[in-house]
């Protein structure tokens, strides 16, 4: 059974639809890339994901339970939508650390938080999982500094154990690499390959088309904020089949 | 004399520095209400605040002591209110209009990506407020604070207009004796004061250096 299922969602500006009739699904630790021109909506659709955008239409399943369901307002309570966004966790593009917490406090506040709120685990096991997750990410000298201390890869690289902290079933990465040098860009995205190989769920919205072709186990293109083709990442970005495809890759190249 | 001067000054300088304390001890807090209310999504409560802080921060001061100690007995019949209550009350509701807009600026000031971040980490919207965004909000809007608490010391010597009798009064009665020292002598007492603020918010500013 698919972990994720997403189907016919819906989002309007005002006048402007920005994604129309949405529907893929994802199975358990597979990642899933979304390629696409600036304005395609592959932002918005992991903004939709993550609720920080509300979709107009259409609903989302994870596990097959609906968490999501446009027409049902049972499903959009400000208390639902917190509880049900811990499904997912999402990695900014320009990382939004909490600038006044070192990276261990990054990632471990959220979670502390959560145990003050409903128990659980003590803070010396949140403290020993942060320092782990920020070891996994290669950064376990770095615990103590604070995010203007730390170079952008490191910093996303903190960001992204911040997101794994909470233990999300999926982890969407929206442009992870956009707001890097190309030098920094190679650390975060090994660090994304390390868990694609452990079998971490994942969606990443991304520029790299190489990137998104060795990584992922599905790739989406998006135009005009509907899917235009999605499949197996070698046909799709070796051997697309629809014209818009071929024309934004090979722009890209040239 | 200079013992005798010194204690009168001292005298009047308590008033000054009580009504700054006071004014500072209500105002803070009332500003951040009203800051709450100028960014309310409901928009008629939006209107009546942004009224109220065009009318405080569009007239002077010296105006909104004068209503709010005579007005009240002239329009409506009703007992003054005690002298230094009608200063503290002009003064507060003045300075929290400031300060609504300088909380305001500050808490705009503060990305909507750090909002994002802990709305996507599951914090409610009084976690964020209080662990995320409070710091970042003080620490912006901690110079525009020195220069507002620092007006406030010497907008303290308007209350003699009703006769509030702060440290500028004190010193002025000695004119009637030939003495003018009695006045620079007053100025080192404002110098001092505004001095140690000057200190304080260095100090703070210094301290929350630690992070960008």
């Amino acid at each position: 059974m698919a972990i994720l299922e997403v189907k016919h969602i819906e989002k309007n500006f005002g006048d402007t639809q920005v994604l129309s009739d949405i529907s893929f699904s994802l199975e358990q630790g597979q990642a899933l890339s979304i390629i696409g021109s600036s304005g395609s909506g592959k932002t918005t659709l992991l903004r939709c994901l993550n609720f920080l955008e509300r979709p107009d239409g259409g609903n989302i399943s994870v596990n097959g339970k609906v968490i999501f369901d446009a027409q049902d307002p049972a499903t959009q309570s400000e208390a639902q939508i917190r509880k049900k966004r811990l499904h997912f966790g999402l990695v900014f593009q320009n990382f939004n650390l909490f600038p006044q917490y070192t990276a261990l406090q990054n990632v471990t506040l959220a979670r502390e938080l959560m145990a003050k709120e409903h128990g659980g685990e003590s803070k010396a096991q949140i403290l020993e999982a942060g320092k782990a997750l920020l070891k996994q990410m290669g950064l376990e000298d770095r615990a103590g500094h604070y995010p203007h201390q730390l170079s952008g890869g490191q910093q996303q690289r903190v960001a992204i154990a911040r997101a794994l902290a909470m233990r999300p079933d999926i982890l969407c990465f929206d442009e992870p690499t956009s707001a890097l040098d190309p030098e920094l860009t190679g650390e975060v995205l090994r660090v994304i390959r390390e868990l694609a190989v452990q079998k971490t769920t994942m969606i990443i919205v991304t520029h790299e088309m190489n990137f998104a072709r060795d990584v992922s186990d599905q790739v989406i293109f998006m135009d005009g904020g509907v899917i235009v083709e999605q499949g197996d990442p070698q046909q799709v970005i070796n051997h697309p089949r629809e014209e818009r495809t071929r024309q934004f890759l090979s722009r890209r190249e040239g | 004399m200079l013992l005798d001067v010194t204690l009168s000054l001292l005298e009047g300088f308590g008033t000054t520095v009580e009504l700054f304390a006071l004014t500072l001890l209500l105002a803070l807090p009332l500003g951040l209400i009203i800051c709450f209310g100028s960014m309310s999504r409901f928009a008629p409560l939006r209107w009546i605040i942004k009224t109220v802080v065009w009318i405080v921060r569009g007239s002077p001061l010296l105006l909104q002591v004068l209503i709010i100690f005579y007005g009240p007995g002239l329009m409506f019949g009703l007992p003054l209110l005690p002298r230094f209550t009608a200063a503290l009350l002009a003064f507060v509701i003045n300075y929290a209009c400031y300060f609504s807009e300088i909380y305001r600026g500050g808490i705009q000031s503060v990305s909507r990506g750090q909002y994002e971040a802990g709305q996507v980490l599951g914090m409610t919207k009084s976690q964020i407020f209080f662990k995320v965004t409070l710091l970042q909000v003080i620490k912006r809007i901690i110079p525009p604070m020195g220069n507002e608490w620092i007006t406030l010391v010497k907008d303290t010597a308007l209350v003699r207009v009703i006769s509030v009798y702060e440290i500028i009064w004190m010193g002025e009665s000695y004119i009637k004796k030939g003495l003018i020292w009695p006045l620079f002598y007053t100025m080192v007492f404002y110098l001092l004061f505004n001095g140690l603020l000057t200190v304080f918010f260095g100090w703070l500013e210094k301290k929350l250096d630690y992070f960008k």
